[in-house]
């Protein structure tokens, strides 16, 4: 198909291009080859999907007015899928608006401002979107199979709400640019984009937390769903989820809903996308503060390193909040300890553990893998077994000044399940940092989201260490309050505290080869 | 020992599958100021990254004023800075928490290392930015603060990759008289850069490296003398042009 060179169309195509190069060399910048074993990987998973999809389908057969349970489930499923898509719309508006990439070259080219924002915003929706048609696509294709038409009704409604997040998320940032100016709205929207992510998984944990404690909140969750009982099947409250199964008036609304967010997107902020770009452009420059400087030359190398490795963590506060986020999914452990106003060992004891082991792992590998100017610290005379103690310091110090006051109350509360979660957590916190000194690899904290990717094994074996640690001190903990002594237990026991003491040796091994 | 020289490389070799440095021989002396020229993968940058402790050679021998490198590191980077042409910075610091943190790297009393923080903060024109984060400023900004920060422990030997690329005049003109007024104060300056006039003016002796090996060395007249009239860059293309 030929297409007018500078239209919105050809702009469009090269944006699917790029796409499809970043999509298909796993990373962005990378080599334009595809990674064919890769993508040979991912057919083969989707084709399994459509052979999954085609079972269920077949079994359940042609589907008439779909019982109401099944409309509410749909709905928190297109609720929840919602909210990840605004997450990651948020993430993407963040990278459109502050990384740029072409975008210096997109507008100093005659191309009006409206086809950039329109490509820019299609694209956005686009790469929203890809995930979930990813797994969802085989229902339509394969219910085109079967003569069941209203699968289909899943392009269009996962399109027009990929619309609607890329949207929102792009006037929320370009708001955010207007009224807290280009230089913390990246923090701010990525700080949104991140806990819009983790918002239904928190609220879900809530409610089960709510539903088992009993009283004044529980029937306030049982209210809320007997309430979603007494919903007419009609109401826009569920036109989402009718519009998903394939209910045609409902996908017309939605997929003019879509449009329309996107259409009007376009038409009130494309200018206004223009000044956010040029305001993010200059961005990164602070205001200067007067005052004279406070120079601090008489500290030790030792104190110099770990002031400086907290300093760079502290003043980045997108990366602050990418740790916390891990630490967001822990909340809900934290909460079982007031359940029925009763204290559960076993559970804060694993609890504090992971909490530790994955804060522990997270600033290990920030502060020792993703260091940004190796260069500077190996050509210096500075020992490196110092500079190498000093940022496990600064990685682990952090972690008990965290858990500090939790343990020192459970320590107050049960002597002996303090010692031994205090135990648990020494292990936990210093294996995962140890594991990333010696089998991690170097990379650069913009790599952090993604860091199992490049060190698979680090990964791993952090991840067995966090878990065999938590493990073991759940297992104590029950042994301490006089659980039933049994072969299984432990074994258990045993098998827990084997791969807990012996991730660190692996580790030592590994070392060499792994980097 | 004043006779011994700044830096003194014997037969040094570096291979990354083919040879980036070939049993490479070099002298450079006290108090001069040595410019390597070379074109694109002649072996410049692999050779300064050897001196400076970052790439172990494969073959030969550092010699950093009369320090072995390979048995004495410890001494001998005491004595060195390196400055790459991609400055290495933390973006999250501000200038003097940048001096402070180097300062302390190369373990500079705090009497000597605040007084010289000022005094090079204020000769590059950066005390005004001095309450900014490094990853707002500019490239020439980037680059004299790390040129501060090579500077800030007066090292006797000063090792440049490109220092000049991408700064504008007036950034330029403030590296060049610092590097001068280094060597005035009797310490040693090798830099490596594309700008042969850079090389023209400031450098006492000049070398030109092609595969991984010294092809050509001396003052600029010395390297004239073969060819009268011709400027610098006629010998460095004739050099190291295709033959």
């Amino acid at each position: 198909m030929s297409v007018q060179p500078g239209s919105a169309l050809w702009l469009l195509r090269h944006e699917l291009r790029l796409f499809w190069f970043s999509l298909s060399s796993g990373k962005q910048g990378a080599l334009r080859r595809p990674a064919w074993r890769v993508l040979g990987g991912g057919l083969l998973v989707w084709l399994a999907l459509h052979a999954g999809v085609f079972a269920l389908l077949d079994a359940i057969g042609p589907m008439g007015m779909p019982p109401r349970q099944f409309v509410i489930a749909v709905s928190a499923l297109l609720l929840s899928t919602f909210l990840f898509m605004l997450s990651s719309a948020l993430k993407r508006s963040v990278e459109t608006l502050f990384d740029r990439g072409d975008m210096d070259l997109l507008l100093s080219s005659p191309l009006p401002s409206r086809s950039i924002f329109t490509v820019k915003l299609a694209g956005m929706a686009f790469g929203v979107a890809a995930l979930y048609l990813f797994f969802l696509a085989p229902f339509a294709h394969v219910g085109l199979l079967l003569g069941q038409l209203r699968w289909l009704a899943l392009y269009p409604v996962l399109f027009a709400l990929a619309l609607l997040a890329a949207s929102l998320a792009m006037l929320l940032t370009l708001a955010l640019v207007r009224v807290l100016g280009a230089r913390r709205t990246r923090v701010v929207a990525q700080v949104v984009g991140a806990v819009a992510g983790a918002l239904l998984y928190l609220l879900s944990q809530a409610g089960n937390l709510m539903a088992q404690s009993g009283g004044v909140a529980s029937s306030a969750s049982a209210r809320v769903m007997a309430s979603l009982q007494s919903v007419d099947p009609g109401s826009l409250l569920f036109l989402p989820a009718r519009a998903a199964l394939g209910d045609g008036p409902a996908v017309a609304v939605i997929a003019a809903l879509g449009l329309l967010a996107g259409l009007l997107t376009v038409r009130w902020t494309h200018r206004f996308f223009v000044r956010g770009l040029q305001q993010a452009a200059g961005s990164a420059r602070a205001a200067p503060r007067a005052g004279p400087v406070r120079y601090r030359f008489d500290r030790g190398l030792l104190q110099l390193v770990i002031i400086k490795e907290w300093r760079l963590v502290w003043r980045d506060p997108h990366l602050i909040s990418q740790i916390l986020l891990q630490l967001l999914y822990l909340l809900p452990i934290c909460f079982v300890v007031f359940r029925n106003n009763q204290l559960q060992l076993t559970i804060v004891a694993a609890g504090l553990t992971m909490l530790c082991g994955s804060l522990s792992a997270s600033l290990a590998w920030i502060i020792l893998l993703a260091e940004d100017a190796p260069d500077l610290l190996q050509s210096s005379p500075a020992r490196a077994l110092t500079v190498r103690m000093a940022k496990l310091g600064a990685a682990v110090i952090p972690v008990g000044a965290l858990v500090a006051l939790p343990l020192l109350w459970l320590i107050v509360r049960a002597p002996l399940a303090g010692v031994l979660a205090a135990l648990t957590m020494l292990g936990a916190t210093v294996s995962a940092a140890l594991v990333n000194e010696w089998t991690g690899r170097p990379a650069t904290r913009g790599e952090f989201k993604n860091r199992g990717q490049r060190g698979v094994a680090t990964r791993l074996l952090e991840l067995c260490s966090v878990l065999a640690w938590s493990a073991l001190a759940w297992l104590l903990q029950r042994a301490a309050t006089g659980a039933p002594a049994s072969l299984a237990f432990a074994a258990g026991l045993g098998g827990a505290a084997v791969i807990a003491f012996g991730i660190l040796p692996l580790a030592w091994l590994l070392r060499h080869r792994v980097r | 020992m004043p006779d011994t020289p700044a830096l003194a490389l014997t037969g040094l070799s570096k291979h990354f599958g083919r040879p980036a440095v070939d049993g490479l021989d070099l002298t450079v002396r006290r108090g001069e100021f040595y410019a390597l020229l070379g074109p694109n993968g002649a072996g410049k940058t692999t050779t300064l990254r050897m001196v400076a402790g970052l790439l172990a050679p494969d073959a030969g021998r550092i010699e950093v004023l009369g320090i072995d490198l390979a048995l004495e590191p410890i001494a001998a980077k005491r004595k060195i800075a390196y400055l790459p042409d991609d400055p290495m910075l933390y973006g999250k610091l501000k200038p003097y928490e940048y001096l402070e943190f180097v300062a302390g790297l190369w373990g500079i009393e705090s009497q000597a290392a605040e007084p010289r923080a000022r005094e090079l903060l204020a000769w590059l024109d950066l005390e005004k930015h001095a309450h900014e984060l490094t990853e707002g400023f500019s490239r020439g900004m980037k680059q004299k603060l790390a040129l501060a920060g090579a500077l800030i422990h007066a090292p006797e030997l000063l090792i440049l990759d490109e220092p000049l690329t991408g700064l504008d005049a007036g950034a330029a003109r403030q590296v060049k008289d610092l590097l001068l007024s280094h060597v005035q104060q009797g310490g040693t300056v090798i830099l490596t850069t594309h700008i042969l006039e850079v090389a023209e003016r400031l450098a006492g002796r000049i070398g030109i490296i092609q595969h991984g090996r010294l092809i050509a060395e001396g003052t600029l007249d010395e390297l004239r003398a073969a060819t009268p009239g011709a400027t610098l860059e006629d010998l460095f293309l004739r050099l190291t042009g295709p033959a």
